[in-house]
């Protein structure tokens, strides 16, 4: 690879371009078929984020039309008192699925949908690294998502609220299949979450023009980058927590159930060190994209990119210090809650340092008043209330009085509309040119936004009022003379309004919307960044060498430049989809991505796991499997036709650049993505020995209860032995693996298979000792906690049993060597993992009881 | 990743690291001990738990202050050197961040002060 220390720089003149003119009349057509959709009904088989992102969209639009009109029917149940529109139990459901609907299949969702469109484009990739997996995330989402929705037109709904608290989500005072239905549904859409995660860390880190260094990297490539950091970090927790509520519903472990040790402050924990995460999770990409609208709206460059990037990383660090401020009213500890408080209010400094970047650039440029800028505008005045009532409550004195109240409806309805709903609609109206023919109309635009922003204020700032004179949340009625009644109608009146705005958005797409591959409205706005470059479905013709944060303020004739083929990989080298890898830091050509193209796999595989989930909410076991099995199948499958190898030599993408078709190791792509995917498995794990200790911490009496068998440490340490044997077979297959001539010795599906025999040993033994010692899993949140760790270290061994059959059959078939061994690479690392985690595992089960001096 | 880099992201993200650790001892330290009643035990005629808060936010403290030294220093020699423009970003993203850091630190060890341990 001959990859320069620093970028040429490119002029005019076209011989300095990477790629001289007139380019091969072939080249484009050849381009163009690689990156050709499927037609008829294998149009589903797309996976390109120009597809995927646009459905994933429009998915998460019709959720927020479908909660929306949940709240309507709530506004119009509370418009009078005493009325019986809904009844009381059907009220519970609407209330629950409106904010579980708009948490998690609409606001987190939306986001992420919206950055595999944007990513892409605005990063000059053709694609995102994984195609397949955002189509495996999107159409799982898709289907569970709708599945789930039905559910409140069967009174199968959950109805215990959107953060589903034990006792009253526990099977004793939720007997029927209610909160099932929250609990897989919903842990299942986050593993969807976290998949598009992944896939936006490594798009980010490694997809990126050339020279787009981390200080020309737009600022909404850094939202995300820590949007999805967070996640990667937040959401085990949540898993976890449903894991565990399902594990108590399902087989009686009692992780909550106060009479056997558990405590049902364990789910607040897991669910609020998620929750709070998850509203700035929600709002960190809104500013990513506030802070591109503000600059092209202005005409000038963002003031204060580096605070703004501090901002967000502190944002993403700080907002996991608040989770507590959810559980001020539980009674814990008052110096407790006032590290919590602490937190929550130094978390409202990077936001104001964002607020007041975006004043500076509006005030240094000249703000043109378009249907974009009144949104901002919008999100500035309705998100900063938000955040004022924000930091009342972070006070605990006065969050006692508020807690539970009206007030807090009005509150987290504020921000969350001000600081997400409408940053993204926005973004509708500010990048409908990028995929559309058609711009949106700005005279209806005005009207829309008009409508939004009184209704909003209209129908949540009495909220406020009604709340402090003493209404309930949660109440799916009031009595007359309680001094509600004005202000409860008048906020009916306002989320009708509200609606009005969000129906004529819907005429104004319906009228406008025309989406294109290759014919877009192009650059209405006069913006500087790439994502308004002439773009197809191939992404830009070519890949362009950046130099500043708006090239295209800063380099006349980019846009020509781009398309008429002189940049970077104006064609395909390997015949087949490909994009660019660039350095994480410097963005400096690394090699060639060969980029999966359509196919049913990624479809079915989404399809069967969403229906392995479901159909477990309603105990149809067999089936579920059944569906589970070939869910797996298909997931092997697709796997099966990726890590092609160097399938040509090292190719010239111009500029006398070479840069070869297949990498492994730390720079592999794949490589990023295991590493992610450990902090996610890490993370659950962790969450999984917090509970422990939090569990120790409420016995700390009985920690075993008395009567408890302990094992010995011979089994133990020998599981531990046979675990770290296992890593070492694989270490020892890594090595016999390696040189640059193709070698595929025969020893190493052997020792693979050695590995796979000591790890399923390892992890029997552990079962089988606690098993002899009759601890049982239901008497005591002990056994609860002790065979929760074992039941989650033998899912990761299965999970390792099966990548290492699976890389020992790519032996067999002749795909993996020395050079060719990515798949054997990720394997590999998960081992480690693996066998880290079970370590870590039998070191709490056998030794932390020890050294509390309980046994 | 180089070593390198992988220094430099570590400094640049490192105030922050130590504040996620010494929220994690502190709030840590306050459950545990309430919740195992030993909170009223005295140190010295200081109570454990006010006495490990300040001796965490104090090791935090110095810590980050160090990190802030380092950063100001490491970013001094890079402009007067002809350093790549990422090396730059990142000394001046590690020097605002733990700039930020030493604040949140203080202020998240405040409450130590003021409230009883375990009421
Ligand atoms: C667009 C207009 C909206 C209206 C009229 C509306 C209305 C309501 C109403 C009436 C409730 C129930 C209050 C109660 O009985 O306690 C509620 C709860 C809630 N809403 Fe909205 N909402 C809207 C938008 C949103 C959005 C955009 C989100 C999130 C992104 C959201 C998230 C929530 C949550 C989390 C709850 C709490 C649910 C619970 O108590 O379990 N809402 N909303």
């Amino acid at each position: 690879m001959n990859v320069p220390e620093t970028q040429k720089s490119f002029g005019r003149d076209g011989s300095e371009f990477p790629n001289p003119l007139p380019r091969p009349k072939d080249e484009l057509q050849k381009l163009k078929r690689a990156w050709e959709p499927p037609r008829g009904l294998s149009f589903i088989t797309a996976v390109n984020n120009t597809y995927v992102g646009q459905w994933y969209v429009g998915t998460a639009f019709l959720f927020f039309v479908l909660a929306g009109i949940l709240s309507l029917i709530m506004r119009a149940q509370l418009a009078a008192p005493e009325s019986d529109l809904v009844s009381h139990s059907l009220y519970n459901q609407l209330f629950t699925m409106h904010g579980t609907v708009m948490m998690f299949l609409f606001a987190v969702p939306a986001v992420e949908a919206a950055s595999v469109y944007l990513l892409p484009n605005m990063q000059a990739a053709r694609d995102l690294p994984f195609p397949r997996l955002s189509a495996y995330a999107f159409w799982a989402y898709f289907v569970g998502g709708l599945v789930f929705f039905t559910t409140i037109f069967f009174g199968l709904a959950p109805n215990s609220g959107w953060f589903m608290y034990p006792p009253l989500s526990s099977l004793k005072y939720s007997p029927a299949d209610n909160a099932d239905w929250w609990l897989l549904g919903i842990g299942f859409i986050e593993i969807s979450a976290i998949a598009g995660a992944i896939e936006i860390i490594v798009g980010v880190m490694k997809t990126r023009a050339v020279g787009m260094s981390l200080d020309k990297m737009p600022i909404y490539s850094w939202a995300m980058l820590v949007f999805a950091a967070m996640i990667i970090v937040g959401f085990p927790a949540i898993i976890l927590g449903t894991l565990l509520l399902e594990l108590e519903r399902a087989f009686d472990w009692p992780f909550f159930i106060a009479e056997r040790g558990g405590d049902p402050l364990l789910w607040q924990h897991l669910f609020w060190f998620f929750g709070h995460p998850e509203v700035y999770i929600i709002f960190i990409p809104a500013t990513g994209m506030v802070s591109m609208i503000v600059p092209a709206m202005a005409q000038t460059p963002l003031v204060g990119y580096r605070f703004i990037v501090l901002a967000l990383v502190a944002t993403g660090f700080l907002s996991f210090g608040l989770w507590v401020h959810h559980m001020f009213a539980t009674g814990l500890p008052k110096m407790s809650l006032s590290f919590f408080s602490a937190a929550s209010t130094a978390v409202a400094v990077p936001s104001g340092i964002q607020v007041f970047a975006w004043i500076a650039t509006i005030a240094s440029g000249r703000m043109n008043l378009t249907t974009p800028s009144l949104f901002i505008i919008g999100f500035l005045f309705i998100f900063t209330l938000g955040g004022l009532t924000g930091v009342m409550v972070a006070m605990a004195p006065f969050d006692w009085q508020a807690h539970d109240t009206y007030f807090i409806v009005a509150h987290l309805h504020y921000v969350l509309i001000g600081g997400m709903v409408f940053p993204l609609f926005a973004a509708f109206y500010y990048w409908v040119p990028v995929a559309s023919t058609r711009a949106l109309s700005e005279c209806v635009g005005r009207w829309v936004f008009g409508l939004m922003f009184v209704g909003v204020n209209v129908t949540f700032f009495p909220m406020h009022i009604t709340g402090l004179i003493g209404m309930p949340r949660r109440v799916y009625t009031y009595p007359v003379g309680m001094g509600w009644d004005e202000l409860n109608l008048i906020s009916t009146v306002g989320a009708f309004m509200i609606a009005a705005g969000v129906a004529l958005f819907i005429y104004d797409m319906i009228r406008n919307f025309r989406p294109t591959l290759d014919d877009n409205a192009g650059n209405v706005w006069n913006a500087g960044t790439l994502e308004w470059l002439p773009n197809s479905n191939y992404g830009t013709r070519t890949i362009p060498v950046v130099k500043s944060r708006e090239p295209l303020w800063d380099q006349p004739g980019l846009a020509d430049d781009v398309d008429a083929g002189r940049y970077y990989l104006p064609g395909t080298v390997t015949g087949g989809r490909e994009t660019l890898v660039t350095s994480p830091f410097d963005a400096r050509p690394q090699y060639i991505l060969q980029v999966p193209g359509p196919g049913w796999q990624p479809f079915l595989a989404a399809v069967f796991t969403a229906a392995f989930f479901l159909l477990l909410t309603v105990k149809a076991v067999i089936l579920s499997a059944i569906c589970g099995v070939l869910a797996l199948g298909f997931v092997i499958w697709w796997l099966w036709e990726t890590d092609l190898g160097p399938i040509r030599p090292p190719a010239d993408i111009g500029g006398g650049l070479t840069v070869p078709v297949y990498v492994t190791g730390s720079m592999n792509h794949s490589w990023w993505a295991m590493i992610a995917l450990m902090v996610v498995c890490g993370m659950i794990f962790t969450c999984l020995v917090f509970s422990y200790l939090f569990l120790w911490l409420v016995n700390p009496a009985s920690w075993p209860p008395s009567g408890t068998v302990m094992p010995g440490f011979l089994p133990g340490s020998t599981a531990g032995g046979l675990y770290v044997a296992s890593a070492i077979l694989v270490a020892v297959a890594s090595r016999h693996l390696r040189g640059d001539d193709r070698r595929s010795p025969s020893s190493v599906p052997l020792l693979l298979a050695g590995a796979v025999v000591l790890l399923a040993t390892g992890s029997t033994l552990d079962l089988w000792t606690h098993w002899q010692t009759a601890l049982s899993p239901s008497a005591h949140a002990y056994g609860a906690a002790v065979y929760g760790i074992i039941a989650f270290q033998i899912l990761f061994v299965g999970t390792s049993v099966i990548m290492g059959l699976y890389t020992i059959a790519r032996w067999l078939a002749g795909k993996l060597d020395s050079v060719r061994r990515a798949t054997f690479d990720n394997t590999m690392l998960f081992w480690y993992y693996t066998v880290g985690q079970g370590t870590a595992g039998l070191l709490v089960v056998y030794g932390f009881p020890k050294l509390v001096g309980g046994a | 990743m180089t070593r390198r880099r992988f220094w430099q992201v570590f400094m640049m993200l490192c105030g922050f690291i130590i504040w996620a650790v010494q929220f994690t001892l502190i709030y840590g330290a306050t459950s545990t001990t309430c919740a195992l009643e030993v909170a009223e035990t005295r140190l010295l005629g200081i109570g454990i738990v006010p006495a490990v808060i300040a001796a965490v936010t104090l090791a935090a403290f110095l810590c980050t202050a160090g990190v802030l030294t380092y950063a100001l220093r490491e970013h001094r020699r890079l402009q007067s050197g002809n350093a790549g423009v990422t090396d730059i970003f990142l000394s001046q993203a590690a020097i605002l961040i733990s700039a930020f850091s030493i604040a949140a630190i203080v202020w998240q060890g405040l409450p130590a002060l003021i409230l009883p341990a375990c009421a």
